[in-house]
């Protein structure tokens, strides 16, 4: 069955588990590239990370997209949880409230290619994260 | 919408209330299916009857009830489901005897499939091939009505029970595998090797280092090398995991050596902005053995 969209459940450290090793493999479906592969999966698993720690329950979405010069892999990350208080500062290395290496929003923004975030204590936190395919 | 009900563990008449008015059943639907199980309760042998003889063709048929007395045990739990279902009694009691059921096809692993199927086949039987007409056109579309809201509840008690029970399976699975997957070998006088695979979560870092600290105090080693090149994902969650690990060891006097860093892998942790200086790493295994041995001061010689 091939399919280009992915969507996951998050509520625990084990749909963190099961969405990373899928997205993982969905994303070696579309290129072979194991850096690629593997910045694909880290993002997964950072996002899904920060839904269980801080929201609890959310939903990870993994697309392919074809645009009209390129392939993409589009990660969203939604939760409806008490949001980031100050993005900015989320955004900063080594900024964390959980206790963790602080690293994780903004690695993310470095192993991707677009990064987009909103986020307030009404809506929740949604994040949107795209990786370029160059071979079409 | 976001309310979730555990079915697993309905105890107040609250929960009962919930999902009546989700599958919208009514007095009135109650009282339908009452009227119609006058009709059909009496009859439920023959239904018992119909039933098997379509079951007899399906796929799971000889897996599961070749056996006499399984078969038997099987037909009067059914007669007393169907029972319990005219008799409208939508309670306690009906909930749980439905989570039964979902459980005990979760675990002699009948499908899903095979339930939803049954229950179909049984509505056919009992709301058309064993109808004996006397009721109006009109009553009669009603209890159709009523008693598919019913079975349809039913159906997610069933399910959702299932899935509970399959998803605990796996739960269980994955987490005996885990406590296999931490096996510390002494590899020479002093060193220590510890070969990490799949995913690093920290419930099994923080397994990982109980084994890696008890391990380096029996065997007094002054070296241990954790391969990760069997780990499939990094992230920061598990790098700071592994500088921990490499911090504790070092309390002990002994140096950790993470081998088997694949390029991806050491590509997205500079990327992510992970201080890594603190930790001694390899590319490969053999890198780390010869610098486990130096550090040791254990020379290998082909012999002459």
């Amino acid at each position: 069955m091939k399919t280009n969209e992915l969507r996951f459940h998050i509520a625990s450290e084990f749909d963190v588990k099961l969405a990373v090793l899928q997205a993982g493999k969905f994303a070696s479906a579309i290129d072979s590239n194991e850096t690629v592969v593997q910045k694909i999966m880290t993002t997964v698993s950072e996002l899904a990370q920060n839904i269980v720690k801080y929201a609890g329950v959310g939903h990870i979405h993994v697309r392919k997209i074809c645009r009209s010069d390129i392939v993409v892999i589009e990660i969203i990350a939604e939760d409806t949880g008490p949001g980031i208080r100050n993005i900015e500062l989320a955004m900063g290395d080594n900024f964390s409230s959980g206790g963790t290496l602080g690293l994780g929003l903004p690695g993310v923004k470095r192993l991707m290619d677009e990064f987009h975030i909103e986020s307030n204590a009404k809506d929740g936190t949604s994040v949107t994260a795209v990786k370029w395919i160059h071979d079409k | 919408m976001n309310k979730i009900v555990n079915t697993s563990n309905i105890t107040g008449l609250e929960d009962a209330s919930y999902l009546l008015s989700r599958y919208e059943i009514t007095e009135k639907d109650i009282s339908n299916i009452k009227k119609y199980g006058k009709i059909i309760v009496k009859r439920l042998d023959e239904y018992v009857v119909h039933f098997y003889e379509w079951m007899k063709n399906q796929p799971e048929y000889t897996e599961f009830f070749s056996n006499d007395k399984m078969l038997i045990s099987v037909q009067n739990r059914q007669i007393e489901y169907w029972q319990e279902f005219f008799a409208g009694e939508i309670n306690n009691d009906y909930f749980e005897q439905r989570r039964l059921v979902g459980e005990t096809h979760a675990r002699i692993n009948l499908s899903l499939d095979s339930y939803l199927a049954g229950a179909n086949k049984s509505m056919t039987i009992l709301m058309e091939d064993l109808y004996d007409n006397s009721l109006s056109a009109k009553a009669y579309a009603e209890a159709v009505a009523s008693a598919s809201k019913l079975v349809n509840l039913d159906s997610s008690i069933i399910v959702s029970t299932f899935a509970e029970l399959t998803n605990r399976t796996i739960a269980e699975q994955s987490e005996t595998l885990m406590k296999m997957s931490t096996p510390v070998a002494a590899i020479w006088q002093g060193i220590l090797l510890l070969p990490v695979v799949g995913i690093i979560d920290s419930k099994r870092a923080q397994d990982i280092m109980n084994a890696m600290l008890i391990k380096i105090a029996e065997t007094q080693s002054k070296v241990i090398i954790l391969d990760i090149s069997g780990v499939g994902m990094v992230d920061t969650a598990v790098a700071n995991h592994l500088i921990k690990i490499t911090k504790a060891t070092k309390l002990m006097g002994c140096e950790c050596t993470i081998s088997g860093l694949s390029p991806a892998i050491a590509q997205t942790i500079v990327e992510l902005g992970i201080d890594v200086d603190s930790i001694a790493t390899t590319a490969n295994l053999k890198d780390a053995l010869e610098s486990a041995f130096s550090s040791t001061g254990i020379t290998i010689k082909a012999s002459p």
